[in-house]
């Protein structure tokens, strides 16, 4: 199961997090900057799975940090810090979610000339298996997963992906929306419950 | 416990957040309905599928966004929009013309930086005695720049921040401070066989903190299979470092690569750690390879745990 990268490294850092925090907010660049490598990889990961589109992924960090940076004299240690910068990562990816929604997702897989390739795959070296049947089962898995995904609503989507890949507990999911546990748990049974219906015969 | 409600607690149950009352129900059901039992194995096979779809982060993205936000840090990202400035104007302008080419904004700007600064470092190279960008007695190929940023005042001025590189060659010992800046440094290079390398001769010292967390984030996210190799020889000491057995473990999961799979296995399983039991059942029901998946048998039975997830 995937893990929490974000809270792990938080938690190894423990106080060090703190120290750094309060240097950052008295302007002190480099604790900024060590702030933002402890977070940043999981805040990325999480950007990449859930837009499918490194630009985009790239413009979510970009966004976030800056409003942490921008931010981050209003930070008064009420709640942890990965949970505050969560709750902005999540908001831009929401509104990302909900623009695509608007304008119709890209496609992740586009036709070329030399047939579909997905965009996703195109950086995934060695994605080609040694078996030609599993790979064709994989791509073709893949592309159902998408639609299923696609499927979601965008918080549904979050929810899971949060869950799933992140491995949050719903509890800090449910803090990060601004919502609560029990209706982060009802997001995730929707979403599973939708994503098994698209799926069909593959599971 | 009816059927209806444990399916609708099946979800829960897997993700493992039922309280410890519901749980026991739902177990105790399991164990009387097949087709429960049924339901439960559809999340299971859902799950795996859906792990298969996580993605690695493509290579190098984690560095240019932190330089993109170090440079907008620097160059002092604005609190409010700024008033336009004509280069923003222009830029704006050259958008609205050319609105369907949005998408590779971010390529154009890259090549046309790397234009400014191809033509920069020949205008400024060897201009002496000018501080921040005199370079006196440097040859002009040693000296390349890259602009950052550009920005025109009412006044007509304008001022200009931009990265300048030139091209040293130093020595020195592994122990040296300097040197292992730069073979960090190098761990991010482009060129693969700088990549192995730096991570060959980082390997010896990753009891430092800065080394182990670039080993790790080689063995994670670097594309080449040869750097994950050495980058896992150098981890093999550190392998009950929880942040360490956390990222074998994701590794194990998702990496495409037979040999590096079959090296982190052997490094998991000789912890017998109960953490890994998770991983262990996951790698059993989705690995193609023989070797690792009876690696994870033997390991599980040897932790009398159960072959399959819960």
């Amino acid at each position: 199961m995937a893990q929490d990268a974000a809270g792990a490294v938080g938690a190894r850092l423990g106080p060090q997090v703190d120290s750094l925090i309060r240097a950052a907010q008295r302007g002190d660049q480099d604790a900024f900057e060590q702030l933002v490598r402890a977070y940043d990889q999981s805040v990325l990961r999480l950007a990449m799975n859930l837009l499918r589109s490194p630009e985009d992924a790239r413009d979510v960090y970009q966004e976030a940090f800056l409003r942490v940076y921008r931010n981050l004299h209003s930070f008064r240690f009420d709640c942890s810090f990965h949970t505050w910068l969560y709750r902005i990562v999540t908001n831009i990816c929401l509104d990302q979610l909900r623009k695509r929604k608007v304008r119709k997702e890209e496609p992740a897989v586009v036709e070329t000339t030399e047939g579909p390739i997905d965009r996703m795959e195109a950086f995934e070296e060695d994605a080609a298996e040694a078996d030609p049947e599993r790979s064709m089962w994989n791509r073709q898995l893949k592309r159902k997963i998408d639609d299923a995904l696609l499927d979601l609503t965008p918080r549904e989507r979050l929810v899971f992906e949060l869950r799933h890949y992140q491995g949050l507990r719903l509890r800090t999911i449910g803090e990060m929306l601004g919502t609560t546990e029990e209706a982060a748990k009802n997001c995730l049974f929707r979403a599973t419950q939708k994503m098994r219906s698209v799926l069909g015969d593959f599971v | 416990m009816t059927c209806d409600s444990v399916t609708k607690l099946i979800p829960l149950y897997y993700y493992a957040e039922l309280t410890p009352e519901e749980e026991d129900r739902v177990e105790q059901h399991l164990h009387e309905c097949s087709g429960c039992t049924r339901e439960m194995d559809r999340q299971r096979t859902l799950a795996a599928a859906l792990n298969s779809r996580q993605s690695g982060l493509p290579p190098r993205l984690l560095e240019d966004c932190r330089a993109d936000l170090m440079a907008a840090i620097q160059g002092g990202a604005p609190r409010r929009d700024p008033v336009k400035g004509p280069w923003t104007l222009f830029l704006e302008a050259l958008g609205a013309t050319f609105g369907g080419v949005v998408r590779v904004r971010q390529p154009l700007g890259a090549l046309s930086l790397i234009a400014v600064g191809f033509f920069a470092a020949r205008f400024i190279g060897v201009t002496p005695g000018r501080e921040g960008i005199s370079q006196a007695g440097m040859a002009p190929e040693d000296v390349f720049s890259t602009v950052r940023s550009v920005q025109p005042d009412a006044g007509g001025r304008v001022q200009i921040a931009f990265d300048e590189t030139r091209r040293r060659v130093i020595s020195g010992g592994l122990d040296n401070q300097n040197i292992r800046r730069l073979l960090l440094a190098a761990a991010h290079e482009q060129n693969a066989a700088v990549r192995v390398e730096s991570v060959d001769l980082l390997k010896g010292q990753a009891a430092a903190s800065e080394v182990r967390d670039a080993l790790l984030n080689a063995v994670s996210h670097d594309s080449n299979d040869g750097v994950r190799l050495k980058a896992l020889e150098g981890l093999k000491p550190f392998a009950s470092d929880p942040a360490v057995s956390q990222t074998l473990a994701q590794v194990l999961l998702t990496d495409h690569n037979d040999a590096v799979r079959m090296q982190v296995v052997d490094l998991l399983v000789a912890r017998r750690d109960d953490s890994t039991v998770g991983v262990l059942q996951n790698v059993v029901q989705r690995e193609a390879n023989n070797y690792v998946r009876l690696k994870c048998e033997k390991a599980l039975k040897d932790m009398n745990a159960s072959i399959g997830t819960f």
